[in-house]
């Protein structure tokens, strides 16, 4: 691991344990009161599941155009955080739809896509697990749509007739709201980068065991 | 026909879906406070302490809360701990087997 790895995770502990009291200390929203403060771990867990996204297909597409074994062992590092940092998403979401909807679900074009979104991950990793030989390559292919659904899910709030809050929420929060929400996006951000180099190394570390059963049959 | 019928005709023609007159078009002004009276919610009689609610219409918030929250603990830590075991079962097969070559093969 490299050397900056051990106080970053010392530092991302320590944040992971200051959030709490920030988001404790936010005020409650006007209308949804207390379950609105879900939103501090929906929304980075969202933006995550988003960035992972990104990475998985932007190194699926080296991955296909240079061939690069360090590239595909990345998309598929970051293709298991779609699915961590989306099922995360999907799960917190409805519990705090419930309350200020009045629903569990709705299908509605952000809801529906991002979980088109989460399913295209799922289907990435059982390729790469079931695919056999050349799956990675097919796998790469899938994170090219993966990656090609993100914008249209964040935009969708903005184009489309939905009751999910649209992207002008954010830019416009109070600074009691703001200050809880970017210090969990930067713990959500830094635990990423963390899970994600982590995620890497396992992967260096099989193709190591590989390149040495092949050396000892040689 | 005298002056006074001939312009109650005119105002049925016009206020008439056939006539195709909108008056909408002609700014807010004209359909708004009917529309804002029908929207108005049924008076209410009495004050019902959310305790008395019957139990479909109570939903607490605290519980959904503190899912989301044990939702969200939870699945990093069984990744983190799925990564981590992944990382040493790995970790044990290459010392296996890089001590298995120094000894001179793996047969």
């Amino acid at each position: 691991m490299p050397t900056w790895f051990t106080p970053a995770t010392a530092l991302c502990g320590l944040m992971f344990a200051v959030s709490p009291f920030l988001i404790a200390n936010a005020p409650y929203e006007s209308t949804m009161g207390l379950v609105q403060k879900i939103f501090y771990v929906h929304l980075p867990s969202a933006w995550m599941f988003l960035i992972a996204a990104i990475v998985c297909g932007v190194a699926s597409v080296r991955f296909l155009f240079r061939g690069d074994a360090r590239h595909d062992r990345l998309a598929w590092a970051a293709a298991e955080l779609v699915v961590l940092f989306g099922i995360v998403t999907l799960v917190t979401g409805p519990l705090w739809a419930r309350k200020a909807w009045g629903v569990w679900w709705q299908w509605d074009v952000r809801l529906t896509a991002s979980l088109i979104g989460w399913m295209v991950s799922v289907a990435y990793l059982l390729l790469r697990k079931y695919g056999g030989p050349g799956s990675d390559k097919l796998a790469a292919g899938l994170a090219l749509f993966g990656m090609a659904n993100v914008p249209f899910i964040y935009i969708s709030v903005n184009y489309w007739r939905t009751i999910h809050p649209t992207t002008s929420v954010v830019p416009t929060l109070p600074t009691s709201f703001g200050l809880p929400l970017w210090f969990s996006t930067v713990t959500f951000l830094l635990l990423f980068v963390l899970l994600l180099r982590a995620r890497v190394r396992l992967e260096e570390q099989r193709a190591q065991l590989d390149s040495l059963y092949l050396s000892a049959d040689a | 026909m005298t002056k006074r019928t001939c312009v109650a005709v005119s105002l049925i023609w016009i206020l008439s879906p056939s006539s195709g007159f909108n008056p909408g078009e002609f700014g807010p002004d004209w359909a708004v406070p009917v529309a804002v009276y029908a929207q108005q919610p049924e008076p209410v009689d009495e004050f019902v302490p959310i305790d008395e609610l019957p139990p479909q219409d109570q939903l607490p918030a605290a519980p959904l809360l503190i899912a989301a929250y044990a939702f969200v603990v939870l699945a990093l830590f069984a990744y983190l701990l799925s990564v981590a075991r992944r990382l040493g079962r790995v970790q044990r097969d290459l010392e296996r087997l890089q001590a298995e070559l120094k000894r001179g093969g793996l047969g």
